[in-house]
Order: C-alpha cells, then sequence, then structure tokens
C-alpha cells in the first residue's frame, strides 16, 4: 500500500493541474475562436453574431447585433456607437480575451445619439482626439477582445431601420500619440 | 514494469482524469440561485466570475453582460423538477418580471436555437399576447399552435429568461421576493 500512494499522489496532482489548466484554455479558446469567426480585426460587423448561425451559443433571436473583433496590437482602437432612433433597447458592451464583460453602456446612459469609445491596452499612447459629443477612453484587460452593440426588435416592422442604424456605427485603428499609464 | 514507463501511464491517466472533471464541471451553466424552476449565478459576465462560471459561461452562454446590465434565468426543468422534453406540453404563466425588457427563448441541448417551420423561437415582453389583465400564459412543446407558442422539437430542451436592465429588487436575486413565471407541463404523449 504504501509503495502505491506516491503514484496514487502523482495521478491527482496531474488530474488538478490539468483540470486548472483546460479551466483557464476553455473561455481564452472559445474566445479566440468566435473571434477569429466574427470576421476582420478593428472592423466593424453589422449582422454579425447571427443568432441563426452556429458561431455563438444561445444568441437571442430577438435582438439584432454589430460587433467589432479587436486587436490592440495594431493600435489604439476608436469606436463610433450610434443609438437607432427610437430604440427600444440598446447597448455597446466589450468583452476581453477571457469573455468578461468589462464595459456595458445602454441608451439611456447615454446623452445623444451616439457616444465615441477609445480602446487602449495599458502604456500605449493616447491618439489625438478630435470633438465628439461624448466620448469614453477604456483600458482593456488584454489586447484582444469584442465590441458588441445590442438592439431589441421591439417590433418586425421596425427591424430594416434598426438594422440600417447599426450599419452606422464603426470602429478602427487610430494612430498613439501620448502616453498613459 | 520500468519506473518510466509507469510514471508516464500515472501522468496520463492523470491528465484524463483532470479533463474529464473540467468535462463534468463546465456541463451546465452554473446555478448559485434557484427560483422554482429558473436558475442563474450572481457572477455571470463579471469580470469577478470563478474559473467555473466563466468557463461554463463561454461554452453555453458566451457575450453575457453583467447582472445589473442583464439577469440571465436558465431552466432545463419545469416547476415539479421534470426534465423539459419537447413532446410535451408546458405553460409559463405570469406577469412582467421587473425589468425594462424581457424575453423567454427556447435551445436545444446544444445551446442552439431549435429550427421550426413556423420560425417561432422566443416570446418577449414587446411580442407577447396578454391577457385582459396584462399577465401572459406561454405554451412551450407540444403542438399547440396559440399565439404565444413556442415549439420546442423532440427532445430534451432548455429556456431562457432575459431580464435586460432589471429592478432593483430583481437584481438581489432573492427568490423570496423575485416573482418570476410558473412553469407547468400540461400534458404528455
Amino acid at each position: 500500500m504504501s509503495t502505491r500512494l506516491p503514484w496514487i499522489a502523482l495521478a491527482f496532482l496531474v488530474a488538478a493541474l490539468v483540470h486548472m489548466g483546460t479551466l483557464y484554455l476553455v473561455p481564452r479558446i472559445v474566445m479566440a475562436r468566435a473571434l477569429d469567426e466574427l470576421g476582420a480585426v478593428n472592423t466593424m460587423h453589422a449582422g454579425q453574431p447571427n443568432p441563426f448561425s452556429r458561431s455563438v451559443a444561445r444568441m437571442s433571436p430577438d435582438l439584432l447585433y454589430a460587433s467589432c473583433p479587436y486587436d490592440l496590437s495594431k493600435g489604439p482602437l476608436r469606436v463610433t456607437a450610434v443609438v437607432p432612433y427610437r430604440a427600444y433597447y440598446w447597448s455597446v458592451s466589450a468583452y476581453d480575451s477571457a469573455t468578461d464583460n468589462f464595459f456595458v453602456r445602454n441608451d439611456q446612459q447615454i446623452a445623444g445619439n451616439s457616444v465615441e469609445i477609445v480602446i487602449i491596452k495599458r502604456g500605449q499612447g493616447l491618439p489625438a482626439l478630435g470633438n465628439a459629443p461624448e466620448r469614453i477612453v477604456l483600458i482593456a484587460p488584454s489586447d484582444r477582445g469584442l465590441i458588441l452593440l445590442r438592439t431589441v426588435i421591439d417590433d418586425e416592422k421596425h427591424e430594416a431601420a434598426l438594422a440600417a442604424a447599426l450599419r452606422q456605427s464603426s470602429c478602427g485603428t487610430v494612430a498613439s500619440k501620448t502616453g498613459l499609464r | 514494469m520500468h519506473w518510466a514507463v509507469k510514471t508516464l501511464l500515472i501522468v496520463v491517466a492523470g491528465a484524463i482524469l483532470g479533463v474529464l472533471v473540467t468535462a463534468a464541471a463546465v456541463r451546465q451553466l452554473p446555478a448559485s440561485i434557484t427560483n422554482g424552476p429558473w436558475t442563474t449565478s450572481v457572477a455571470i459576465g463579471s469580470p469577478q466570475s470563478d474559473p467555473y462560471t466563466r468557463a461554463a459561461e463561454a461554452l453555453h452562454g458566451l457575450f453575457a453582460l453583467k447582472r445589473d446590465e442583464t439577469i440571465y434565468f436558465t431552466a432545463t426543468t419545469d416547476d415539479a423538477g421534470n426534465s423539459l422534453d419537447g413532446r410535451c406540453s408546458y405553460e409559463i404563466r405570469g406577469e412582467d418580471p421587473d425589468a425594462r425588457w424581457w424575453s423567454i427563448t427556447v435551445y436545444g441541448t446544444d445551446d442552439f436555437l431549435i429550427p421550426n417551420p413556423e420560425h417561432r423561437y422566443s416570446v418577449a415582453k414587446t411580442t407577447v399576447a396578454r391577457n385582459a389583465n396584462g399577465s401572459f400564459d406561454i405554451r412551450i412543446g407540444g403542438s399547440d399552435r396559440s399565439p404565444n407558442w413556442i415549439p420546442a422539437g423532440s427532445g430534451r430542451f432548455s429556456l431562457t429568461l432575459r431580464l435586460y436592465n432589471p429592478g432593483a429588487v430583481m437584481t438581489t436575486l432573492d427568490p423570496q421576493v423575485v416573482a418570476l413565471p410558473t412553469l407547468k407541463r400540461v400534458s404528455c404523449p
């Protein structure tokens, strides 16, 4: 019995390490795969993700989405998020590479009909910024992640107008100038 | 047996055990709070969530929002604790939950929408047919064909209740004060 104990201990030690490692990796692998499937980075894709596709689990068929997979290694990201006219519910949210939702604003938390969101990584210079009605600067926890816009389809008759409004939102890389730490 | 071969076998067995434990731990969304047939976790969407919640959420509900923005309840059983089966007929009864907008959506065991010729997948606050007093009765599964009917295929399924911009009472998630719709099995073939 005493000779078996070290082997049993080794098996449980390996099991514990693999268990913790896979728990850590699962969300990061799922997120990386989703980002790859959602299209070109630092570009807004209206209609993605699609709840009727099989790319992202448990999407809502009652919402329209637009997404911007981002990669801050190419520079800071500027998102211009436009709130659809008379949106029943709209929000812009940000996710890091571990799937955590580190930012969200909805239509009732925005003064006008659009908001500019500048996302940088720690140590990255803040880009030169012009005028914007409302601007939020975020420091992202990871280089890669996702900006996701949602709006409720309150009535099928409004779906085309809501989809058109989502297409007005954009995202793209901007050159950094000053340091922010 | 040579000690190196024995070590390798033990390491492989340990690794397989570790993967199996992870697979079992993330098989379904975490359920730290139960309210009738509805379950949820306070940690969904939060950067403070534990590794188990984060991994399960990635597999079964990617891109969830934080609790103060949206609460996601899941039901895999009816009020009596029986697993939901698309061949049976269920009735969801209730009044508007305390939230700016809500929806109830049917998903298959693979966490995706169940294709159906009627293209019915969900009922929401803005689309539900209401009773005279404002309450609603929603039929799930079977072949009811009523205005609030959602087909659910021919096997196991689950429901997601989304509550966007939940009220202050709702965010407590206290089952003693938060009223959610009931979910009763009406008939089964």
